[in-house]
């Protein structure tokens, strides 16, 4: 097995070396193209402009990738029909980075060599943390539709989403705990993943906070651990009816919750927008399992205000199915580089950056109406939805209540 | 008490799905002295198999479990064609070396071969209900049926397997192969087709292990093999490769202490723990827990 890793390991190696070797090259010879050759370049490619799309199109959490590009793409058509931005139609270019941080990388030197200065993506905190560092060095505009993790956006950078932080959304977790009469919680989350122990962390100080106390915490080693049963027995001889359990939805929906349920918990189970699409991932025969949980999520399809309901209708019509919360922040994320590349002026990645990174301008979004923070995280609310067992195998979907960024502060 | 029998429960389901395929590691490295990484590749081919005929076995009529029939026949042509194809020849020609890198490559190949596949894909599948849902409870411990099945399903599967190995004429022609392949020769035993014969239990058995862990973990995806295999292996060398009660000594040793650092140290430690293991017993018994230190014959 060793062998195989030192196989694998200089197979990263090379990669990433020509990976490197790109974009040096493309770094090497900006100097030079400053004044020159960048301006050519982006109106020669350029009766399009060019946006760049990382997202997990395939592997395990393919779910995420799959709702991001198709709203990216819902996003650009409707624009392109309206007469683009600027004049200009857009031109998405899609790459898979399999919500991992190296082919997260790779994607980005490759759209970087490209000459793409606008880029959104990637779904998930972890992948999202390996492009931040090389986007400011490059600087290349990220919009992340979905990385929630504290730590991707900071002050004076080239990194903005069009999602609340894992902060805000812990916080939403402990206040829902704290209405809905808990006062001893319990965490079961990934030791081995940013962004389930960054929920931990904000849920655990949110708690702190609202005088809820957290009497157990128990963790999984790995995304890919299949075996819950130990950590959720611990809940019930802890005592707990409310378990705050951050995971995506690849192993919520086969193996957390019916197992936990054999294991004897029945109480709440809350956890965050990683719940999104869980019911696709269910066997008919653990469907009764499904009630009494609770999520935080981007946006509730269901919402009647008109800017969901044309948005969904759209989707549907194109699709042929209901968006993900995912599909929603792609969408989100196409209109919200539209409203700052006309702000700007041009499609300039720095005059971009400057436009997102004023602090007024409101975004009306499918996934609500924002500014951004001055890290370039929007302040804004989340709708509060429940699973529920439709009796016949399936899973549906309640929205329970909507937190508005106002109640949080 | 009602945790440390939960413990237990879990361990011993999550050692005997270790233990099937430890066994099919064991086997083939018995035998050819090879270690097979495309081994836990074919427990994914498996369960697409599970996964494909499932909705075939119900509408003829039979319990879904029945599946693991076509799974087992596909599994072993997979093996056996592995053997014949890729180890066979470079086995003849090259190195140890070169076939445990022709190891790597069909683990790989098997897995993006499985992803090309339009019905398969990169996603994830959710397998539907393989046994009886639901358990019954002694105390306050749950017994899921599922559960129960597993254990019970494996333990005899390795008896079996150990009476064959012992008492059949096949299962002695292996063990000659796996002693001594030019004494075999002599004694008149068909080496190469005792190794497709291995070849052909140690696939079946990956078959197998895809239902136990379907059942139990009902999601299956094309690196599956990977995640599983690294376990499995560590059971295999834990308990002595190339020996089969050691194979599932190793598999119920890693499920174990998995489920008691889960549920005593930390969660967190659980992959760790293990780990640490393995390279306790290495300094203490390189040749693994139930290996026999044999001398090099001067």
């Amino acid at each position: 097995m060793k062998k195989l890793f030192c196989l694998l390991l200089a197979l990263c190696m090379v990669l990433s070396l020509a990976a490197c070797g790109g974009s040096a090259s493309s770094g090497s010879s900006a100097p030079a193209a400053d004044s020159g050759e960048e301006a050519p370049a982006s109106a020669a490619s350029g009766d399009t402009l060019k946006i760049g799309v990382i997202s997990p199109n395939t592997g395990n959490l393919a779910a995420y990738g799959t709702g991001i590009h198709t709203g990216a793409e819902l996003a650009v058509e409707e624009i392109n029909a309206a007469g683009g931005i600027l004049g200009q139609q857009v031109e998405l270019v899609e790459l898979d980075d399999r919500a991992d941080p190296t082919e997260c990388l790779n994607a980005f030197n490759n759209l970087v060599s490209q000459g793409i200065g606008l880029i959104i993506g990637s779904a998930t905190s972890g992948a999202t943390s390996a492009i931040t560092g090389p986007a400011n060095e490059e600087e290349v505009v990220i919009i992340a539709p979905t990385a929630t993790a504290d730590s991707i956006t900071t002050e004076d950078d080239y990194i903005f989403r069009v999602c609340y932080a894992d902060s805000a959304q812990g916080a939403i977790a402990a206040a829902y705990a704290k209405t809905a009469g808990f006062d001893k919680v319990g965490i079961v989350y990934c030791a081995g993943d940013v962004y389930s122990s960054g929920l931990k962390d904000s849920f655990s100080a949110a708690c702190a906070e609202q005088g809820i106390e957290v009497v157990a915490t128990e963790s999984s080693a790995a995304l890919t651990t299949t075996e819950y049963t130990n950590q959720f027995t611990a809940m019930v001889n802890a005592g707990v009816d409310f378990v705050y359990a951050p995971y995506y939805y690849d192993v919520i929906g086969p193996y957390v919750i019916p197992q936990a349920r054999a294991a004897g918990y029945d109480g709440v189970i809350m956890g965050a927008d990683g719940y999104d699409t869980t019911p696709d991932y269910v066997r008919e025969a653990d469907a009764p399992a499904f009630n009494n949980i609770y999520w935080t999520n981007h946006y509730f399809a269901g919402d009647t205000s008109e800017k969901v309901t044309s948005f969904v209708a759209a989707y549907k019509d194109k699709f042929g199915s209901e968006p993900s919360a995912f599909g929603a922040t792609g969408y989100d994320s196409v209109y919200v580089y539209k409203a700052a590349i006309e702000a700007a002026g041009s499609a300039d990645p720095a005059a971009v950056r400057d436009a997102l990174a004023d602090t007024s301008t409101v975004y009306e979004c499918v996934s609500g109406t924002f500014s951004f923070d001055v890290s370039g995280t929007p302040v804004k609310g989340a709708p509060v939805i429940t699973f529920k067992d439709n009796g016949d195998g399936t899973i549906g979907m309640e929205l329970v209540d909507v937190v508005e960024a106002s109640d949080l502060a | 008490m009602s945790t440390f029998i939960q413990t237990v429960i879990v361990g011993l389901r999550l050692g005997s799905v270790y233990a099937l395929i430890a066994l099919g590691y064991t086997m083939v490295y018995g035998i050819i002295r090879l270690i097979n990484f495309a081994h836990g590749d074919f427990i994914m081919v498996g369960g697409y198999t599970i996964i494909f005929t499932v909705p075939l076995v119900l509408a003829l009529g039979l319990p879904a479990w029945a599946a693991v029939l076509a799974a087992v026949a596909v599994c072993a042509l997979v093996g056996m064609g592995t053997e014949i194809i890729a180890y066979r020849p470079v086995r003849k020609k090259g190195t140890n070396m070169s076939a445990l890198i022709t190891a790597i490559a069909m683990s790989l190949f098997l897995e993006n071969l499985a992803q090309a596949i339009p019905a398969i894909g990169p996603n994830p599948k959710v397998a539907d209900q393989i046994f009886t849902a639901g358990g019954f409870k002694i105390g306050s411990v749950t017994f899921e049926y599922t559960t129960v099945i597993t254990i019970v399903i494996s333990a005899v599967i390795m008896i079996v397997l150990y009476m064959f190995t012992q008492k059949t004429r096949l299962g002695r022609a292996m063990r000659c192969v796996s002693e001594d392949k030019s004494a075999a020769t002599l004694m008149g035993i068909n080496v190469n087709h005792t190794i497709i014969l291995t070849f052909a239990i140690g696939s079946a058995l990956a078959a197998v292990a895809a239902l136990m862990y379907m059942a139990q973990y009902p999601r299956i995806y094309t690196t599956l093999g990977s995640d599983l295999g690294i376990k499995a292996f560590v059971s295999a060398v834990l308990g002595g490769i190339g020996i089969i009660p050691g194979a599932v000594l190793g598999g119920f040793v890693v499920g174990l202490f998995e489920s008691f650092t889960t549920s005593y140290i930390s969660s967190s430690l659980a992959d760790a723990v293990v780990f640490l293991i393995l390279i306790v017993v290495l300094l203490l018994k390189p040749a693994g827990i139930m290996g026999k230190n044999v001398g090099e014959k001067v």
